[in-house]
C-alpha cells in the first residue's frame, strides 16, 4: 500500500508555530479534506506534504520511504494552486503537459498524454488556446489535467474552488470526486469550505490554530464532533452554557436531560451544542426536555425553514426540511421546542477555549 | 520559500558574482573616484596635468586662484547660476505637468499607451535636437519674432507700451523683440527639456491615485477645486516634491541649452566644467574639481528626492 | 462639462507645445537652400538623400550611432539580468547596493560621469576606441534594463514558480521555462529604453570619444555654432521616427502603462 504517512510534523515561522506537532495518515486512493478556518495552518500542512515548505521538525513517509528531505521536483507530487498558477506564456496543451516536456518525454507520447488527459476534463477542443481566453472553470479543469500529467503519487489540491462562482463550485466539487474516485489516487484538499469537504471527502482534517482538532469520516465529524470547535465550524449549532447535574445539564434553571448521561462529574462547567435539525416544535411523541419558547423570526429559504426562537435558555434556531412539519408559525406566536436527549453534545468548557 | 534557490544558480555560476560586481564597481563607480583623485592635481603648461595633492583647485572654485590677496566668487556665481535656472525650470515643469499627468491618467489605458509613446519620444529626443529646435523658434531672424513682427504684434506692444517693459527685461532690443539670449530663453527650454521626465515621474503616484476616492468627495460636496486642494495634492505630495527634487538634479548638468540660450556672463557650473575639461583653458584638475562640487551638491539633492518620493509611494 | 471641455484643451495645448520645435525642426529639413528657414522655402527632400546617402559624414556618423547604441543597449540588457535577478530571488542588502551602484551614472548629471569616464579610458589607453563608447553609454544606461526586467520579475507570481516545482521542474529548468518566457517583454522594452537614449546621448560620448569618431547627436553637438544646415533638421527628423517607432512598439507588444508605474491591467 502507497499512503502518505506524517510523524511529528510541525512547522515555526520565527517564533511562531505555524503548525503544530502533527501525525496523520492518507490511505491509498482516498480524498482527505484539510478543513479550518483561515490561517489555521492547512495551507502550510500541504505545502510541506508538496515539498515546497521544509518541515521545522517530523518525518514525511511515502510508502516505506523517507521523503521528508526530497525537494518538490524530485516528489512530483501534482498540485492544483488556488489562483491555478498556470503559465500564460504557454497554451492550454503546452500547459498540460509541461511536466512531461520537462523531463524529457518523447514529443509524441507527451501530446498523446495530453489528449487523453485533456478529454478527461473534457477540453478536448481547447488544447490551442491561450490560458486567458478560458474561464474559471475550464482554467480549474487545465490545473486538474496539469497537475495528473506526470502521474503523481499523491495529488494535492490548495483551495481549488476559491477562484470559482457559488454555483459552478457545487458542480466542480461533483466532477472532482468522480475524477478523484475514477483514478482512484490519493488525494489532500485544503478547503475553508465545510460543504465542500463534506462533499468531495472521504476523510475530514479539522483543523484550527495549527492543531489538527478531529480527523474521521464525514458524517463522524457531523454527527460526533470532539469539541465545541469542530461543533461550530461544521454545520450549524445552538450553543448554551450549564453545569452538569445528575447525568444532565442545567441551563439557567432549566435541566436538559441526556441520554446516556454526560460523562463529567456533578458540577463541572460546560457547553452544550444541539444542531438545528435535532430539537421538535410542538411533538407530544419526542423524547427530551421540553422548553417554552416564542417565534421571533422565520425564514424560509424553499427547502428548508429556519425558526428562530426566544426560549428559557436563551436564543434557538430549529430547521425543518421541506414538509416535515406542516404547521405555520409567525412571530410572536408561543410554542413547546423538545430537546431530544441524544441530541446533545456536551463539551468540556476549555475546549471551547479553540474559538 | 523560492523555489530557484539563489544558492544552486550561484553553484552553477560561480565566477558570475565576483565578475558583476567588478564590473559594476570599474564603471559605475570608479569614474567619480578618479575625478575625485584628479581633483586634487595641479595642470602643468603643455595641456596637461599631473597627480598631485594640494586642495587649490577647490580655492580656486570658492574664493579664487589668488586669494587671501584677492577674493572673487566667480565660480561660485556660476554654481548659484546652475542652481538658479534648475529650480526654476524643475518648478516650472512639475507645476505644468502635473494637471496633465493628472488629466492623462484619467483617460483610458490605450489612450494613456499612446500618450505615453509621445511622451516618451520627446523624452527620449536628444538635447541638441530640442535645443536645435527652440533656437529656430526663437532666434532674432526667423521664428517667434518674426512672427511677433509681421503680425504685428510688436507695433501693438510699442503702442501699449509693455514694449519697454520687455526691454527692461532685456526681451527685447530697440526693434522687435528678442529672446537670444535670455534667462527667458534658457529656463524656458530646459523646463521644456524635463517635461516629460516630470510626466514620467508624476505617472505612477497618479496612475494609483484611487478615483474613488475623488468620487467619494464629490458625493460629500466638494467642487473640483476642493477635491484638488484637500484630496488629490495632499496624497501626492512627497511624489510631486520628489520630482521636483530629481528634474533639479538633473537640469544642474544641462550643457547645449545654456551655452545657446544663456548670456555669457550668466553661464553655469556644467559650462565651466566642459570649458575646463575640453574647452579652450584646459586645465583638467580644475574642471574635476567643479565636477566634483557639482557632484556633491546634485548628490544631496538627489538623496533627499529619492526620499521624498518613496515615502510618497510607500 | 465645462470641465471636461477644459481639461482636453489643456490635454491638446500641452501636446502642441511639446510638439512645436519637433515640427519646425522638420518643417525646416525641407529647406531646399543651405540655411535653416521657417516655414520651409522651395520644399524639397534632396536633405534626405544627403543624409542618408552622399554626405559621408553624415553616413559614417549614423552607423556609428547606430553600432553603439545596439550594442551597449545588448551589453546594458547582459550586465542587468544577473543584477535585477539577484534583487528579486534573494532581495539582499548587498545585491540592492550593486543595482543602486548601477544606477548611479544616469542618476547624476551626465557631464560629470562623462568627465569621470574620460579618465577613465584615458589612463586604459581606450579614449576614443569606439567599445570604450559602447561600454560608456552601457554603464550610462544600465538603470533603464534594471528597472523594467525588475517590473518583469515582479510582475511573476510565486505560486508559478510552486507550480513547475510539483510538476518536477528543477529550478534551472524553472529559470528556462517559467521565469524567463514571462520577462521577455520587459528584457526588450528596457533593450530598447536603452537604445534609444544611447542613440540620443551626445555629452558622455563627446568626452569618451575624445573627437576620433562621431555620433549624429555629436556631429551636430560639434557644428552647433557654426549655424544649422537642413541636412541637421533630417536627423532630427529620423531619430524622432526611430523613437516613435521602437515606443509604439513597446506599447503594442508590452505593457507600457504597466512598466512605467501604474497598476496592472485587471483583465
Amino acid at each position: 500500500m502507497i499512503g502518505l504517512s506524517l510523524k511529528g510534523i510541525h512547522k515555526d515561522f520565527g517564533s511562531v508555530r505555524a503548525v503544530e506537532t502533527t501525525d496523520l495518515d492518507f490511505a491509498e486512493g482516498e480524498l482527505t479534506a484539510l478543513l479550518g478556518p483561515s490561517g489555521c495552518g492547512k495551507t502550510t500542512l500541504l505545502r510541506m506534504i508538496a515539498g515546497l515548505e521544509d518541515p521545522s521538525g517530523g518525518a514525511i513517509r511515502l510508502g516505506e520511504r523517507d521523503i521528508t528531505a526530497l525537494p518538490a521536483h524530485k516528489r512530483r507530487f501534482g498540485m492544483v494552486f488556488q489562483s491555478f498558477a498556470l503559465f500564460p506564456h504557454l497554451s492550454v496543451r503546452e500547459n498540460v503537459v509541461y511536466s512531461l516536456v520537462i523531463s524529457g518525454t518523447s514529443k509524441q507520447d507527451a501530446m498523446d498524454t495530453g489528449e487523453r488527459l485533456l478529454d478527461l476534463v473534457q477540453l478536448k477542443e481547447f488544447g490551442d488556446r491561450r490560458i486567458g481566453e478560458l474561464s474559471g472553470g475550464q482554467r480549474q479543469r487545465v490545473a486538474i489535467a496539469r497537475a495528473l500529467a506526470q502521474e503523481p503519487d499523491v495529488f494535492l489540491l490548495d483551495e481549488p474552488m476559491s477562484a470559482l462562482d457559488a454555483k459552478l463550485r457545487e458542480d466542480m466539487q461533483v466532477e472532482l470526486r468522480l475524477l478523484q474516485q475514477r483514478l482512484g489516487i490519493t488525494t489532500i484538499v485544503v478547503t475553508h469550505d465545510q460543504r465542500e469537504a463534506m462533499t468531495m471527502a472521504d476523510k475530514i482534517v479539522v483543523m484550527s490554530r495549527g492543531k489538527v482538532e478531529q480527523v474521521g469520516p464525514p458524517q463522524d465529524i457531523y454527527h460526533r464532533p470532539a469539541n465545541a470547535f469542530v461543533a461550530d465550524f461544521i454545520g450549524k449549532a445552538n450553543f448554551y452554557d450549564g453545569v452538569v447535574e445528575k447525568g444532565g445539564v442545567r441551563v439557567a434553571d432549566t435541566v436538559l436531560t441526556r441520554d446516556p448521561p454526560a460523562g463529567f462529574i456533578n458540577g463541572s462547567d460546560v457547553r452544550i451544542a444541539c444542531r438545528p435539525e435535532t430539537p421538535y416544535l410542538d411533538s407530544n411523541d419526542a423524547n427530551g426536555t421540553r422548553i417554552k419558547a416564542k417565534v421571533t423570526f422565520v425564514r424560509d429559504v424553499g427547502p428548508a425553514r429556519d425558526i428562530h426562537l426566544e426560549t428559557e435558555i436563551g436564543p434557538m434556531i430549529v430547521e425543518y426540511a421541506r414538509g416535515e412539519n406542516q404547521r405555520d408559525y409567525v412571530v410572536g406566536q408561543e410554542t413547546i421546542v423538545t430537546l431530544p436527549t441524544d441530541g446533545l453534545h456536551v463539551f468540556a468548557k476549555p475546549g471551547w477555549a479553540a474559538e | 520559500m523560492s523555489v530557484t534557490s539563489p544558492a544552486e544558480t550561484a553553484a552553477r555560476t560561480p565566477f558570475l558574482k565576483p565578475l558583476i560586481w567588478a564590473l559594476i564597481l570599474f564603471l559605475c563607480v570608479t569614474p567619480f573616484l578618479l575625478i575625485f583623485a584628479v581633483s586634487f592635481g595641479h595642470k602643468i603648461e603643455g595641456a596637461s596635468w599631473e597627480w598631485g595633492f594640494s586642495f587649490a583647485n577647490y580655492q580656486r572654485v570658492f574664493v579664487g586662484a589668488s586669494w587671501p590677496d584677492e577674493i572673487t566668487f566667480l565660480y561660485l556665481q556660476k554654481l548659484y547660476y546652475s542652481l538658479y535656472y534648475a529650480v526654476i525650470a524643475s518648478v516650472l515643469a512639475v507645476l505644468t505637468a502635473f494637471p496633465f499627468t493628472y488629466l492623462m491618467t484619467g483617460l483610458s489605458r490605450r489612450a494613456q499607451s499612446a500618450w505615453l509613446v509621445f511622451i516618451l519620444a520627446s523624452l527620449s529626443l536628444s538635447e541638441v535636437f530640442i535645443v536645435m529646435g527652440w533656437d529656430v523658434l526663437l532666434s532674432n531672424r526667423s521664428g517667434l519674432p518674426m512672427v511677433f513682427k509681421e503680425t504685428g504684434l510688436t507695433a501693438w506692444l510699442k503702442e501699449v507700451g509693455w514694449f519697454d517693459t520687455l526691454r527692461e527685461w532685456g526681451l527685447a532690443n530697440p526693434r522687435n523683440v528678442k529672446f537670444k539670449t535670455s534667462v527667458f530663453a534658457t529656463v524656458l527650454t530646459m523646463a521644456y527639456l524635463v517635461w516629460p521626465y516630470a510626466v514620467i515621474l508624476l505617472y505612477p503616484p497618479l496612475s494609483r491615485l484611487d478615483r474613488s476616492m475623488v468620487e467619494a468627495a464629490q458625493t460629500m460636496g466638494a467642487g473640483p477645486g476642493t477635491v484638488m486642494r484637500t484630496v488629490i495634492l495632499p496624497s501626492v505630495r512627497l511624489p510631486l516634491a520628489g520630482a521636483i527634487l530629481l528634474l533639479f538634479v538633473f537640469l544642474l548638468g544641462v550643457y547645449v541649452a545654456v551655452t545657446v540660450f544663456a548670456e555669457p556672463a550668466k553661464q553655469t557650473m556644467a559650462v565651466s566644467v566642459y570649458e575646463a575639461v575640453r574647452g579652450n583653458t584646459l586645465n583638467a584638475p580644475f574642471g574635476a574639481a567643479q565636477a566634483v562640487v557639482l557632484l556633491i551638491t546634485a548628490g544631496i539633492f538627489l538623496v533627499l528626492g529619492q526620499w521624498l518620493s518613496r515615502r510618497g509611494t510607500s | 462639462m465645462i470641465l471636461r471641455v477644459l481639461s482636453r484643451l489643456f490635454l491638446a495645448l500641452s501636446a502642441i507645445m511639446v510638439a512645436l520645435p519637433i515640427i519646425v525642426v522638420c518643417g525646416a529639413a525641407l529647406n531646399s537652400g543651405r540655411t535653416m528657414f521657417f516655414p520651409p522655402k522651395d520644399p524639397t527632400f534632396a536633405r534626405f538623400h544627403e543624409f542618408f546617402v552622399t554626405e559621408t559624414v553624415w553616413v559614417k556618423a549614423l552607423s556609428n550611432s547606430i553600432l553603439i547604441a545596439f550594442a551597449s543597449a545588448a551589453l546594458a540588457v547582459l550586465i542587468a539580468w544577473p543584477l535585477a535577478y539577484w534583487l528579486w530571488s534573494r532581495g539582499s542588502r548587498a545585491s540592492a547596493i550593486l543595482a543602486g551602484l548601477g544606477s548611479m551614472p544616469f542618476a547624476l548629471p551626465p557631464i560629470v560621469f562623462g568627465v569621470g569616464l574620460s579618465f577613465l579610458w584615458t589612463f586604459l589607453g581606450a579614449l576614443g576606441a569606439i567599445w570604450a563608447g559602447v561600454v560608456s553609454h552601457a554603464a550610462l544606461f544600465l538603470a533603464l534594463p534594471i528597472v523594467t526586467i525588475s517590473i518583469g520579475l515582479q510582475s511573476i507570481d510565486r505560486a508559478h514558480l510552486d507550480a513547475a516545482a510539483t510538476m518536477g521542474a528543477t529550478p534551472a529548468v524553472t529559470f528556462r521555462t517559467v521565469i524567463l518566457p514571462q520577462t521577455i517583454p520587459y528584457t526588450v522594452s528596457g533593450f530598447f529604453f536603452a537604445l534609444v537614449l544611447s542613440f540620443n546621448e551626445f555629452i558622455v560620448m563627446f568626452f569618451v570619444s575624445a573627437s576620433s569618431y562621431s555620433t549624429v547627436t555629436l556631429q551636430i553637438f560639434n557644428s552647433l555654432r557654426n549655424g544649422y544646415t537642413p541636412t541637421m533638421a533630417v536627423a532630427a527628423i529620423t531619430f524622432i521616427a526611430v523613437s516613435l517607432a521602437v515606443f509604439s512598439a513597446v506599447a503594442r507588444w508590452g505593457d507600457l502603462p504597466r512598466l512605467m508605474g501604474a497598476e496592472p491591467a485587471k483583465t
